[in-house]
């Protein structure tokens, strides 16, 4: 695990960190117009997604995205626009394997509140995924096959199956039984490396004997 | 076949040894990845995260008709990635970011604005203060608010500068707050630096950089894999030879044991679930080892019966026409494998009876113990040899019983303390030199020194005790001979016997040996110069004696030495070593002379350091070890 890099096990290199920056020319839309047509938008954001200019916000726990030249509002994601970002995203060359829209039961690796999110599989090394939620268009989630391997190790390294918690009973007994046989190990080791060198070296030089005791 | 089976012993023996090295590299970091991941599994989480005094900010409702166009501020600002409405201390802002990376943690580049007014703002000190305050429930008071650039030992990640506001709190809380955005990044206190300590030395990130991809890590993770992997082929080796059966009932069975002429010694018990070397070590017989049993010294052998499987170890050590012949190492193979065994470097051992026939005070503390054989022969013996006695479990006393009256000053600060000893089986030196004639000596004489205890925590010398109040007509058991340590026969050379304390017996056998030659073949008579140290007049043993004999007999020369001497002693002064040292180039030719060494420790690595920088050949140093 401490071999590999743990922001290449993120994922960070399979995703472009766009910087384009906000191009107001494109925003003809005005906040005023989104007021009236969202009145209980909270947390408002002007972000690009890929070539627009975008309002993200937050109504009723919902998350949306309008489109800052026209109102057009753009959520929920359709497969054609998520495909479309999820190339937007990926710095790889893989093409699309596949495509899929998961609004409950996510898989472990993606968090459930990202939900709806579309998964986009690219044919590349590693069997890479990115999740882009379906409410935002942002991105959510990037795994390959090292992050899952990596996270099968971790659940190995804390003896939890279940949720990763390094606070459970069998890491607990077995940390107690590895601590005891390696503290046994290390007065092995004291006695086999720095007592019988000294008596193989007393025996040697002197050439055998035995010992009377009292 | 056969040579794969070799190669594989050579392998074995390769990778014991690469554990043996690895576990000194790996053993302390692999102590600390135990104790600390045992300190991950049973710490508090909510107190290792720091935020104790951390509440969550209270959402502030935004009135979006005063809300400026974030046209307008776009229009206005440097280039922006990103436009949010946030809140900070229940004002609307617009953070603008300027230039984005993944994460957080990593370089952003932000500015604020005033989300009603369109205000520029910076987080200064004050803000700082404030943002702080409204995340912290403690009843703490600020100390004082400083602004950081990175690193941090709090926040080793964080790469942007920040704003570190520190309560007078009893966990002396430290909030980080980001300058660029006035993000509250992190709470930190006591409790979550105590455990950064541990992720330190559990992920070796001694530069804190707050990951575990350093290269030190890495370098022990793959030793300690390779220490994983030869234990883990190791302890499977140690399976198919049988060494994990478990057995609950500790069963006993006869081992019966030969010495290497094949004459029976006699049988043991032994506990099943032991291997041979400790079986035997039960009973005293101390077979020469020095890795501890593992296989690698290969110094423990002896003889079984020819089937007998062979492990590993066997073959790194024996050809194959020797484990045909039954060499094994007595370690490497369980009591119930084998129902007898030949020792190889014993001879004539049996198993006797004694009946102590004459007991007597030498000297204050040592006794000389005079046995004959119970039953209808005699021991014969190469002068030199020792008996093991088998010390029966019994009471004891510190303070000797039948303590003769003008002996007890001696013993006066000795405390009185009686005890109970489990049995064990000691050796001692026989001290008489007839062990050759005949029909063999007609008694065993011993020279035993009482074995004071060093201080009240310990007993005092349990074997010594014992046979020291042994009374007249008592018996015990004891086997032997057993001939270590003798005269080199067919040799002409010049003996030099050196010792001190008890450790005359063996030497005093050796001479009378030599003078009992003497009287059989006058043609045999070789010099013997014999140093004897001891600490005051009345320790030093049979000092008339020898003296009587030096007349007798004039090869023979005495030289007694005192460390204590009374104020009237005109002998030599000091140390047996000393007068060695000053009298050597007299004697002979180096090369003409053979030392005989038996004395405490001190006095024999002494001489031992002498003679090698004389540059005495080891072939003609003999000694008897013996420890206090």
């Amino acid at each position: 695990m401490v071999i590999f890099d743990i922001d290449y096990i993120h994922g960070d290199s399979l995703v472009v960190n766009h910087q384009n920056s906000i191009d107001v020319a494109k925003i003809s839309y005005p906040l005023s117009a989104l007021r009236q047509q969202y009145p209980d938008a909270k947390h408002i954001a002007v972000e690009n997604f890929i070539d627009q200019v975008v309002y993200r916000f937050t109504a009723f726990d919902k998350k949306y995205l309008v489109d800052a030249f026209n109102g057009e509002q753009l959520s929920p994601l359709n497969a054609k626009d998520a495909k479309r970002a999820a190339k937007y995203y990926y710095s790889g060359t893989g093409e699309i394997v596949e495509i899929e829209l998961i609004s409950e039961n996510p898989p472990f690796e993606l968090s459930p509140r990202t939900l709806p999110a579309w998964r986009i599989n690219f044919d590349d090394f590693g069997s890479p995924s990115l999740y882009v939620s379906a409410q935002t268009g942002k991105l959510v989630g990037k795994r390959h096959e090292f992050w899952r391997t990596f996270d099968l190790m971790f659940s190995l390294h804390v003896m939890d199956y279940e949720d990763e918690d390094p606070s459970n009973q069998l890491l607990f007994w077995f940390a107690i039984f590895a601590l005891l046989a390696a503290i046994f190990g290390a007065v092995l080791s004291y006695l086999v490396i720095f007592k019988s060198n000294k008596a193989d070296v007393a025996k040697q030089s002197i050439g055998g004997g035995f010992n009377v005791a009292d | 076949m056969l040579l794969n089976k070799v190669s594989g012993a050579d392998l074995m023996l390769l990778i014991k040894k690469l554990h043996k090295w690895l576990s000194l590299l790996v053993g302390i970091q692999l102590l600390l990845w135990l104790g600390t991941g045992l300190f991950f599994n049973l710490m508090d989480h909510q107190k290792a995260s720091g935020n104790q005094y951390r509440q969550k900010t209270v959402p502030v409702h935004v009135d979006m008709a005063r809300l400026i166009e974030p046209q307008l501020v776009l229009s206005k600002s440097k280039p922006v990635v990103s436009l949010k409405q946030i809140s900070l201390l229940a004002q609307p802002y617009y953070l603008l970011t300027h230039q984005n990376t993944l994460y957080r943690h990593l370089k952003n580049n932000y500015s604020l604005v005033h989300a009603y007014s369109g205000e520029p703002t910076v987080i200064n000190d004050v803000m700082a203060g404030k943002l702080a305050q409204s995340s912290y429930k403690g009843q703490g008071v600020i100390k004082n608010i400083i602004k950081l650039s990175p690193p941090y030992d709090d926040i080793p990640r964080e790469k942007n500068d920040v704003w570190q506001i520190n309560y007078n709190d009893e966990v002396n809380t430290s909030v980080y707050v980001d300058v660029g955005s006035g993000r509250i990044i992190k709470h930190s206190n006591d409790d979550k630096r105590f455990a950064d300590i541990f992720f330190m030395l559990h992920f070796m990130d001694y530069g804190s950089e707050g990951s575990f991809n350093n290269v030190q890590i890495i370098v022990f993770a793959i030793f300690t894999l390779f220490f994983s992997f030869t234990g883990f082929i190791w302890a499977i080796e140690l399976g198919l030879n049988g060494q994990y059966k478990l057995s609950f009932t500790r069963k006993k069975r006869k081992l019966a044991l030969f010495d290497k002429d094949n004459q029976a010694i006699g049988s043991f018990e032994v506990t099943t679930n032991s291997n041979l070397l400790d079986g035997l070590a039960a009973h005293d017989i101390a077979l020469s080892s020095t890795c501890g049993g593992v296989g690698t010294c290969g110094q423990c052998k002896v003889q079984l019966n020819h089937n007998t499987k062979i492990t590993s170890a066997d073959h790194s050590h024996f050809n194959d026409e020797q484990l045909k012949q039954g060499f094994r190492l007595a370690c490497q193979h369980n009591v119930s494998e084998v129902g007898q065994l030949t020792l190889l470097d014993v001879t004539q051992a049996k198993k006797h009876l004694l009946e102590l026939t004459h007991s007597e005070f030498i000297s204050p503390f040592i006794k000389e113990l005079r046995f004959k054989v119970v039953g209808d022969y005699r021991l014969r013996f190469r002068a030199g040899a020792h008996m093991r006695f088998f010390i029966p479990a019994a009471r004891g006393v510190s303070i000797p019983q039948r303590l003769p009256e003008e002996l007890k000053p001696h013993w006066h600060h000795i405390e009185h303390l009686e005890y109970q000893h489990n049995a064990c089986s000691r050796s001692y030196s026989l001290a008489n030199g007839d062990g050759q004639s005949a029909d063999g000596a007609e008694e065993l004489v011993f020279t035993i020194k009482i074995q004071n205890a060093a201080n009240n925590s310990v007993l005092p010398g349990v074997g010594s005790s014992y046979l020291c109040n042994l009374a007249q007509g008592q018996t015990i058991e004891a086997v032997g001979p057993f001939e270590d340590f003798y005269a080199k026969s067919n040799s002409n050379k010049t003996m030099v016997l050196i010792g001190a304390g008890s450790g005359i017996a063996p030497l005093k056998s050796i001479l009378e040996e030599q003078l009992l030659n003497t009287d059989k073949d006058p043609l045999a008579k070789r010099s013997i110069y014999f140093f004897y140290g001891a600490r005051a007049e009345q320790d030093l043993l049979y000092c008339h004696e020898f003296f009587q004999l030096s007349k007798q007999y004039p090869q023979f020369k005495y030289f007694p030495v005192l460390s204590q001497p009374s104020g009237d002693w005109t002998g030599a002064r000091g140390y047996t070593q000393e007068l060695l040292n000053s009298h050597l180039e007299a004697i002979n030719q180096l090369n003409r002379l053979e030392f005989y060494l038996c004395g405490p420790a001190k006095m024999m690595t002494d001489t031992m350091k002498l003679l090698q920088e004389k540059h005495v050949d080891a072939s003609n140093i003999a000694f008897d070890q013996f420890t206090q």
